[in-house]
């Protein structure tokens, strides 16, 4: 195994490469979801982005802790240029998806409009950007 | 930027950053200060833990006072209603699940359940007669069982109408009797589930006995169930008691929990739970004259044109028409019981005036309200501050409550009696 590989892996698959996609597909999926409760004001909508955002940050966690793990463990993959922005850069996305889900709490239209939407669309662009640190980083290993 | 870093400083200590808590007494009477609405991250949530009153305590009482417990070991007692013969009918109940329908419900639930407010109720009715030397009830009966979340209850000649919070319901009442086992006649439905989010109606029957009002809650703290979920509730209903058909008297207020007629005016009168999550001091609960027609502004303004902005579409034609309550208990004291002092038998200062219960504030810190309130009246009209008459329900670490009172009667012997649901008893007021 080449030194530079991750640690938490399944058969050889990095598992935070692996899961990072949920986390970004979940937190566009609720600026979606947002969108549509801005122009409609159906209270259906607030709780399906409420709930994506829930369920994007139970498996952000879990990404980060394994991504932490490799950070930790690998000082070569520690060492590339792009680790500590794109671990930065995920912190970052889960305070603020965190936030997100307490201003997604509310009850009635502030729920979203305009401090919901707008930290919605912040995550969605933080995580676009470390997404692509990390696929750099799974580039240069492989 | 030093407010979106105090945001994220907030958010990460889970702190409930906000306004000051007023003190309560700036916020009594016709003209409360009202600041401006703050929209939380973490929303304050206060409770006190529920613990037990042991053998011999009891809640303390205002000097020239008594307080004796009528009846311990209820389930979950919610209102108490005094028939003519001088028997207590206790209606012991508590309120249908409530749906989980966002994270926040989960934990909502969790902090209640902590407050003893998950209780469950018996939803019957328990019947109460005569007094003991050590100020016990000297029997006690299952009166009506059955029932479905029952609240309010009203006797017009042998008619006893019961509201279940799905349906107003009649029985046949025999004067003395200690149970009924005749099936309920359906009324009237009342706005019930799926979503049944503030469930209690209360009820009282007119001065002629030709109808009967019922105070039917919100199915939201600010529309957020859907407006849809809001049809026909916030509202005071006008039922015609031998039709069934209703109207609605008066709307927009948020969860009228207790509907009484002051006795010098005879005008209709109630106390409402208004809305929660925009600060410690907003908006106050209140005691208010009901006015036929009227509009009382939720949910879209409070205090007459104090607009809300978490409700959207905004109906700025709804709000024109707002008219503001009469008086004001202050913020979050939850005020779940009203009663007036005619025909009581407590000393001169409380012979004119009504008693509200302040079952007591969850998202307030410090508490506000646990306790049972006098507000004197002049002419039918609110005149005063409020005067403390029950309090000692919180330990004087405010860290746990003992009782919390619910709803208000005065018995044919003239004493206060207070629906304790924590306590799980009834206690009764009387000059010492």
């Amino acid at each position: 195994m080449p030194a530079d590989n991750p640690r938490a892996t399944n058969a050889g698959h990095p598992l935070h490469a692996l899961i990072a996609p949920f986390p970004v597909a979940l937190f566009s999926a609720a600026l979606v979801t947002d969108l549509v409760y801005w122009r409609t004001a159906q209270d259906m909508w607030e709780t399906f982005s409420i709930w994506l955002i829930t369920f994007g940050l139970v498996v952000m966690v879990a990404a980060a802790v394994l991504g932490a793990v490799d950070f930790a463990l690998k000082p070569r993959l520690r060492a590339q240029p792009m680790a500590w922005p794109h671990a930065i850069g995920d912190i970052l996305a889960l305070v603020l998806a965190f936030i997100n889900a307490m201003v997604h709490s509310r009850d009635g239209y502030t729920a979203v409009v305009p401090t919901g939407l707008i930290l919605s669309a912040v995550v969605v662009i933080v995580l676009v950007i470390t997404g692509w640190m990390g696929d750099a980083i799974g580039a240069t290993r492989r | 930027m030093n407010r979106s870093l105090a945001l994220i400083g907030c958010a990460l200590t889970l702190a409930a950053c906000g306004p000051k808590p007023a003190d309560p007494s700036t916020q009594y009477g016709a003209n409360p200060q009202l600041p401006d609405p703050h929209q939380y991250l973490l929303p304050p949530m206060k409770v006190a833990k529920a613990s037990s009153w042991t053998k011999g305590e009891t809640p303390t009482v205002a000097p020239g006072l008594k307080i004796q417990a009528l009846a311990k070991g209820l389930m979950h007692p919610r209102t108490v209603y005094v028939l003519p013969n001088g028997d207590v009918l206790v209606v012991e109940t508590s309120g249908p699940a409530a749906p989980l329908n966002r994270p926040k419900d989960f934990i909502m639930s969790l902090v209640q359940g902590m407050a003893g407010a998950g209780a469950k109720g018996g939803n019957r009715i328990t019947l109460l007669r005569g007094l003991r030397a050590n100020g016990g009830a000297a029997s006690r009966n299952t009166f009506l069982e059955g029932l479905n979340s029952p609240f309010g209850v009203a006797l017009i000649g042998s008619d006893l109408y019961v509201a279940d919070t799905d349906a107003l319901l009649r029985f046949p009442y025999v004067e003395g009797a200690t149970s009924i086992t005749a099936p309920g006649v359906k009324v009237t439905d009342l706005p019930g589930g799926p979503i049944d989010h503030h469930w209690t109606k209360s009820l009282v029957a007119s001065p002629d006995g030709t109808k009967l009002y019922v105070g039917v809650g919100s199915n939201s703290n600010i529309t957020e169930n859907g407006i849809e979920a809001e049809t026909n509730r916030a509202a005071i209903w006008e039922v015609d008691r031998v039709t069934g058909a209703h109207r609605l008297f008066a709307t927009g207020l948020r969860n009228p929990t207790a509907v009484q007629w002051e006795p010098q005016t005879q005008a209709l009168w109630t106390v409402v739970n208004e809305r929660d999550e925009i600060g410690p001091n907003l908006v106050p609960d209140y005691l208010t004259s009901v006015k036929d027609g009227a509009f009382y502004g939720w949910p879209y303004s409070y205090y007459g044109q104090h607009v809300d902005i978490r409700v959207k579409p905004q109906r700025p034609d709804l709000v024109a028409k707002a008219i503001p309550p009469d008086y004001s208990l202050s913020s979050h004291v939850a005020p779940l019981g009203l009663v007036f002092s005619a025909g009581s038998a407590l000393p001169a200062a409380y012979q004119n005036g009504a008693f509200v219960a302040e079952h007591g504030s969850w998202d307030r810190d410090p508490f506000n309200g646990y306790k049972v309130v006098f507000i004197p009246f002049i002419a039918g009209n609110p005149s005063g501050s409020p005067q403390d008459v029950v309090t000692g329900l919180l330990d004087a670490k405010q860290k746990t409550a003992r009782g919390r009172p619910v709803g208000l009667a005065v018995d044919k012997g003239g004493g206060l009696l207070i629906a304790d649901d924590l306590g799980d008893t009834v206690w009764r007021v009387t000059p010492n």
